[in-house]
């Protein structure tokens, strides 16, 4: 791999810099308590904070919009068109962001690309940059037992932080052409560099209030199924918001619906992010419902998040902690799957 | 339906299809004849299997899947039993013939039909559930050959309920495939055939299957389907060879929407056939 060092004082002209190659988007503080990626354009620059704990949206919706226009139609003639705004649409760089966030987005390509690509998705993310950048977790995060605290692909720049700046690793060819591009603003990395990695690593892995490897969940959570208290408990103080959902970098789920214009003719097809979590997830026509109760809908995402991926070695929870922060009723993920295993 | 060849880069454009024919089956569902419009994709009708699916579109009401009911061994066209249960069937019950609609697919796994041959086949349905199954029966006639006994079972509330009544009786006449239709009451008192629940009918094939040899295929309401499987348990059927195909919501049709999932596994993807070893290992699955 390929190092480069970039000082503190340079941080500002990497991020103009990377206007060149897309739509610069980067975390900056929107209220008291949250953060979020927000356009970045050079009047924000100076906004762009390095150190936030996480942003409210998870950065799959770069890839996979909220509501996106799949097809335009005409029903009076009954004709479809593609909506070609993915394909043409600037490139996205995505400035800031976690390792957890890293492996979300590889968990979003094993179901949008590897088997059946999802054209729009794809699109899109095979011209979007993703720089990292290093973090110290806060007592939310448990991506370490998700193992996805650190990552060695999945982005094309990472900044690793050190007393002075960063240690940027490169990560792929449109990586490599970044850093030729802007060679001057970098230095050698030098041994105290390398040092400084090491104790940040030390550092970061003192401050997780949980360790080990939670990839055993899967058969924890089959074995408490039925558990006598945790399910009822947990699914009464859930309001159904879905919140839970929508800040998760790895939910996928969504909805279809056809939105006609008021002249009658022309409209919309598009798709919508769903949640487990609603009722009408698993209504089918004709009035059934194959999850109708809200402790069946809690059960289905904690089975989800931890016992249902096949397609990557880890979860599908990446122990980002969003869930739990976001929570309005206060229902502690982390803290259910500790009393589920029965410790930590 | 859509081979490889003529498939489009986007999979989730569709193909405008013109319905043929149409009838009412019962009171509540309708038979839908339906060919494709361009003549590229016409010519691949056939390229499904049995127990799969296709996705139905019309422009400004939106998407829904159904079970294809026809058989690829009649490749000239694509049949379909419809109930009209929402807002999607409401609108494609206004159409007429001649009207179009948008198909994309097929989806699902479908049936095996291949490594059933040479083995006893029995066919279980109630209900709505004789819309997919009518594809394998079809196909069964058509090659009748190549497979050993062949038992169908259908069960309706009522014989005015029985879908494709009609077809059934025929079936029955042609004796091709032996089969015994059921009622769970008749009030008209014109009813010929069986009366009673559908698992009463297992007395007329019982000691007849070699249960070593042979595949169950079932399709019905969520109920029936304990009731079917004890049977057929009862049989000696192996496990493997007990079939079902089960109903989710979907929006796809190639896992990525996540309505269909059950248990890790997409019922469009992984499903919508599934066997009794699934079944006993997934929770949520009927």
């Amino acid at each position: 791999m390929r190092y480069v060092k970039l000082k503190k004082e340079k941080i500002r002209e990497f991020l103009l810099a990377l206007q060149d190659y897309g739509e610069l988007y980067a975390p900056i503080k929107v209220s008291e308590k949250y953060f979020d990626f927000r356009r970045i354009t050079n009047e924000q620059v100076d906004e762009v904070v390095l150190d936030y704990n996480r942003t409210l949206r998870p950065p799959r919706r770069f890839f996979f919009p909220e509501k996106e226009v799949l097809f335009t139609f005409n029903s009076k003639k009954v004709e479809m068109y593609e909506n070609k705004e993915a394909f043409t649409s600037e490139p996205v760089v995505l400035f800031g962001v976690h390792a957890c966030d890293i492996v979300g987005l590889r968990i979003m390509d094993s179901r949008f690309i590897d088997d059946q690509p999802d054209p729009y998705y794809r699109a899109r993310r095979e011209k979007g940059i993703i720089i990292g950048i290093s973090c110290l977790p806060d007592e939310y995060c448990f991506c370490n037992v998700r193992r996805a605290e650190f990552v060695d692909s999945g982005f094309d720049l990472f900044l690793s932080e050190v007393e002075d700046g960063y240690v940027i690793r490169v990560g792929s060819v449109k990586g490599h052409k970044i850093i030729d591009a802007t060679e001057h603003l970098y230095v050698k990395v030098t041994k105290k560099d390398s040092d400084d990695l090491t104790a940040f690593d030390v550092k970061k892995s003192k401050m997780f209030t949980v360790s080990g490897n939670w990839d055993s969940l899967r058969y924890t959570l089959e074995l408490n199924d039925e558990h006598p208290v945790i399910w009822m408990r947990e699914s009464e103080k859930c309001l159904g918001c879905g919140n839970c959902t929508i800040t998760c970098p790895t939910c996928r789920c969504y909805d279809v619906k056809d939105y006609p214009n008021l002249d009658g003719e022309t409209g919309v097809r598009v798709r919508i992010w769903d949640s487990c979590q609603f009722r009408e997830h698993g209504l089918v026509a004709g009035g059934h419902n194959f999850r109708p109760t809200k402790e069946s809908r809690f059960k289905n995402r904690y089975m989800c998040k931890n016992a249902y991926c096949k397609e990557v070695t880890t979860a599908y929870c990446v122990g980002c902690g969003r869930c739990t922060y976001f929570c309005p009723a206060g229902i502690n993920y982390k803290q259910n799957l500790i009393e589920i295993r029965g410790g930590i | 339906m859509i081979s490889d060849r003529t498939k489009l880069e986007n999979p989730y454009e569709d193909h405008l299809a013109t319905i043929i024919d149409y009838r009412d089956l019962t009171s509540d569902t309708r038979y839908y004849k339906l060919k494709f419009v361009e003549p590229e994709v016409q010519e691949h009708t056939g390229d499904y299997k049995p127990g799969q699916f296709a996705m139905f579109s019309i422009p400004g009401v939106g998407e829904a899947p159904f079970s294809i009911s026809s058989t690829p061994t009649r490749p000239a066209f694509l049949e379909f039993g419809i109930r009209k249960v929402g807002s999607f069937t409401d609108a494609l019950f206004k159409k007429k013939e001649g009207d179009t609609v948008y198909i994309r697919g097929p989806y699902g796994n479908g049936f095996d039909m291949k490594s059933m041959e040479g083995k006893d086949i029995v066919i279980v349905s109630g209900g709505l559930g004789a819309v997919p199954l009518r594809s394998v029966l079809l196909y069964l006639e058509d090659k009748r050959e190549l497979y050993n006994n062949v038992f169908f079972l259908n069960g309706a509330r009522t014989p005015e309920d029985m879908l494709f009544k009609e077809d059934f009786l025929a079936m029955h006449a042609r004796e091709i495939i032996e089969t015994h239709l059921t009622v769970d009451k008749d009030p008209t008192g014109e009813w010929k055939h069986n009366v009673g629940v559908v698992t009463t009918l297992f007395e007329k094939i019982n000691g007849r299957v070699d249960k070593d040899n042979a595949y169950a295929l079932i399709c019905g309401p969520p109920v029936m389907y304990k009731f079917v499987i004890k049977e057929l348990l009862k049989m000696e059927f192996s496990k493997k060879n007990i079939l079902m195909t089960l109903e989710r919501r979907m929006k796809c049709g190639q896992g990525h929407c996540g309505h269909c999932a059950i248990h890790g596994v997409y019922t469009c993807l992984d499903g919508p056939v599934f066997n009794y070893w699934d079944y006993e290992r997934m929770v949520e699955l009927i």
